[in-house]
């Protein structure tokens, strides 16, 4: 019997083995849009999390790109290219996977990835690949350090932590007039690191910080730390999770819960999906996002071609615009050279779906961040920090 | 709530509600255990796949209408065929994936075991998508208050459900002749083959209770948590299988104690340690090696086999 539960016990290590080295099988897609054989194909890449906790952002991601092949398709493809061709590569938000990820892409010859969604990949990727001469550019990364290591071909299209605390704090003290805040995070990289620049920024404001507590990934129960929140009855109770659905099981128990603090979480929370799940418990909720104007005719164009993939996610518009900036600035250089194309990369100033797309020095677009709120099952973008008026 | 008592009744509640939940799970893995000395680390994947069931009927309902007008009813019906979906599923696996291997050493029959829970889990990806599936909600009514303490049906209903299960489970164990063939083949089953039972009819059955409550238990997570994800077997399956074994694996009260236990110290620790909310898997687990340490059999394991499933 002793022998048994040994085997029981060696079973648990076994398991909790799978637990940290859980990654989904490497998702290849490879996808022609029309051929003729007689011109070269243009290969790009997108790294993205596939598979795994992430995977609804990183399917969005890949389908954003998706959107904007067919779309420069329809315009006649670009010149001196028969074709573009989409190597869509998995992370499962793993660096290591990413790096493979990245020297497969090299291997094929690509021209440019767009990704990753996860900092934590983004950077040991685009360490693999710039040194090849392949442009990386992010649609949703927004470590700062991912533009602050002097990289040639390291591109952004989403905003920075370093922008978005500021932002969801000058909300805090403007617009709510807090005088206390509750912070969780669920312990990732960039979870944590942006719950601590909201911590940092909030003390400056003289905000008092009740507590900063974390939970597990993975889990679906936060009734304890919920009752926390409850009992130290703060003015904002701020989340930063790594993604929509732990967000919605976060509002729909803190509602249950009773807590009446004004709830605030971040970019990875947005989207679609944290309504659908937490319906009205997510109402009145509000979010920190980078600003887009979906009336815009770019916008349109960008949302009927991502019909045909699915719903449009908080990172398609920038997925696609990440894309096009790299297929309008290989048509102004009319070449895949990557130093032209570098270059015609800085000169970029276009309106894109997300944003007006115009890079800096460092490779970064400029965050635009605003507050959203839910309001009646739709997340409407609600104050802006740069004027500190509604919308 | 500003006291302690109520914020500590309310950490009980939190507790009982979670560690229900990993008992209805560790109940699959124990009687799997008990009878073939199998850790079936499928049966996560069949709790999962209990949660999908179950909110694919619903959205069905939802859809026809029956949904607004006989909502009881419509959870009922796609309780009851999650449970036989998910008990026919485990049935199958066990005829894929284990049958050929009895014979085999344990580690192959183990290997077998995890294989099948990654099959099933990129499965249920594929099939039903990346994104969560959302639960309909506001069935249950709003939660009510006891004294500062906020309770919600559901966590009622879960409680509830764990106990008759419970009640039932040993029931028909103890107290049936299903029960005494599972009990016979579990202790040897050569010998109970040539006393005439049908052993594999046993074992499949086993499996197929084992997956029913996981089913159950899939569905009861969906409305409480409001959603369903593909992956969301892996950790409660974890954690309900440190339950089995805490309580002493292939004893049935003892995974259900083993499930309290868990839940309660996960919860426990969040609540009291200063920023416990990430330590408290370490606790739980701590408690697990400690009692293994000194009770290696568990808290309700014996080492005489009789009183196993």
């Amino acid at each position: 019997m002793k022998r048994i539960s040994l085997l029981a016990l060696f079973g648990l290590l076994l398991s909790g083995l799978l637990l940290a080295g859980c990654g989904g099988e490497e998702n290849k897609a490879e996808e022609t849009a029309g051929a003729e054989q007689a011109l070269p194909v243009l290969k790009i890449g997108s790294i993205s999390p596939l598979t795994g906790p992430y995977s609804a952002d990183g399917n969005d991601i890949a389908n954003g790109v998706r959107a904007a092949i067919d779309v420069v398709m329809a315009q006649g493809g670009i010149e001196g290219f028969s074709d573009i061709r989409l190597f869509a590569e998995d992370t499962a938000c793993d660096p290591k996977q990413a790096v493979a990820a990245a020297n497969k892409l090299i291997s094929e010859e690509v021209v440019g990835v767009v990704g990753a969604y996860c900092s934590s990949s983004t950077i040991p990727a685009s360490a693999t690949l710039d040194p090849e001469g392949i442009f990386t550019i992010t649609p949703g990364s927004t470590s700062p350090k991912v533009t602050e290591r002097g990289l040639q071909y390291m591109f952004r299209i989403c905003g920075r932590d370093d922008h978005q605390a500021p932002a969801a704090v000058k909300f805090m003290t403007d617009y709510l007039d807090a005088k206390t805040i509750f912070i969780v995070d669920d312990k990732t990289t960039y979870s944590q690191g942006l719950a601590e620049e909201v911590s940092m920024n909030c003390e400056k404001v003289g905000i008092q910080v009740l507590a900063h507590d974390h939970v597990n990934q993975g889990d679906k129960d936060y009734s304890a730390v919920l009752t926390k929140v409850r009992q130290a009855n703060p003015d904002v109770f701020y989340i930063s999770l790594q993604n929509s659905a732990t967000g919605a099981l976060m509002l729909l128990q803190a509602k249950r819960m009773g807590i009446e603090a004004q709830c605030m979480g971040q970019d990875a929370v947005f989207h679609p999906q944290l309504i659908e799940i937490a319906k009205e418990a997510s109402e009145g909720a509000c979010l920190t996002f980078g600003y887009t104007d979906t009336s815009t005719d770019t916008y349109k164009v960008f949302q009927e071609a991502n019909a045909k993939y699915g719903q449009v996610g908080a990172y398609s518009a920038y997925a696609y615009d990440s894309a096009m900036s790299l297929f309008n600035a290989i048509r102004a250089a009319g070449s895949t050279d990557p130093a032209k194309v570098r270059a015609a990369m800085m000169e970029l100033d276009f309106q894109g779906a997300s944003k007006r797309v115009k890079f800096q020095p460092n490779g970064d677009s400029g965050s635009d961040y605003v507050v959203f709120k839910v309001i009646e099952g739709q997340l409407v973008p609600f104050w802006n920090p740069r004027t500190g008026e509604l919308f | 709530m500003d006291n302690a008592f109520t914020f500590f009744a309310q950490q009980m509640l939190n507790g009982l509600t979670l560690g229900g939940l990993y008992a209805l799970i560790a109940l699959g893995y124990t009687m799997v255990y008990g009878i073939i000395q199998l850790i079936n680390f499928a049966h996560g994947e069949f709790f999962a796949a209990g949660g999908y069931m179950g909110v694919i009927l619903l959205s069905y309902m939802a859809g026809a209408g029956y949904m607004d007008t006989h909502p009881w009813l419509c959870i009922g019906f796609s309780l009851v065929l999650s449970m036989l979906y998910c008990a026919m599923l485990a049935m199958a696996v066990e005829k894929v994936a284990y049958k050929p291997l009895r014979h085999s050493s344990r580690l192959s029959v183990l290997l077998s075991a995890l294989g099948m829970s990654i099959f099933l889990q990129n499965a249920l990806m594929l099939t039903q998508g990346v994104y969560d599936k959302a639960y309909p909600g506001g069935i249950f009514g709003a939660p009510f208050e006891i004294g500062g303490v906020i309770v919600n049906y559901m966590q009622l209903l879960i409680l509830a459900l764990t106990a008759g299960l419970l009640v039932a489970l040993n029931f028909l164990v103890f107290k049936t002749r299903v029960g005494r063939a599972m009990r016979a083949t579990a202790q040897d089953k050569v010998m109970s083959a040539l006393v005439g039972i049908n052993s594999n009819r046993v074992i499949s059955l086993t499996f197929a209770i084992g997956a029913g409550l996981a089913a159950a238990a899939g569905i009861m997570v969906g409305f409480y948590y409001g959603s369903v994800r593909f992956e969301m077997g892996f950790v409660p399956g974890i954690k309900a299988f440190a339950a089995a074994v805490l309580g002493g694996i292939g004893n049935i009260t003892g995974a259900m104690i083993g499930g309290f236990i868990i839940g309660m110290v996960e919860i426990m620790a969040a609540a009291y340690i200063p920023y416990g909310g990430e330590y408290k898997d370490v606790c739980a687990f701590i408690i697990l090696i400690a009692v293994l340490y000194f009770r290696p059999t568990g808290i309700m394991g014996e080492n005489v086999d009789d009183t196993r499933v």
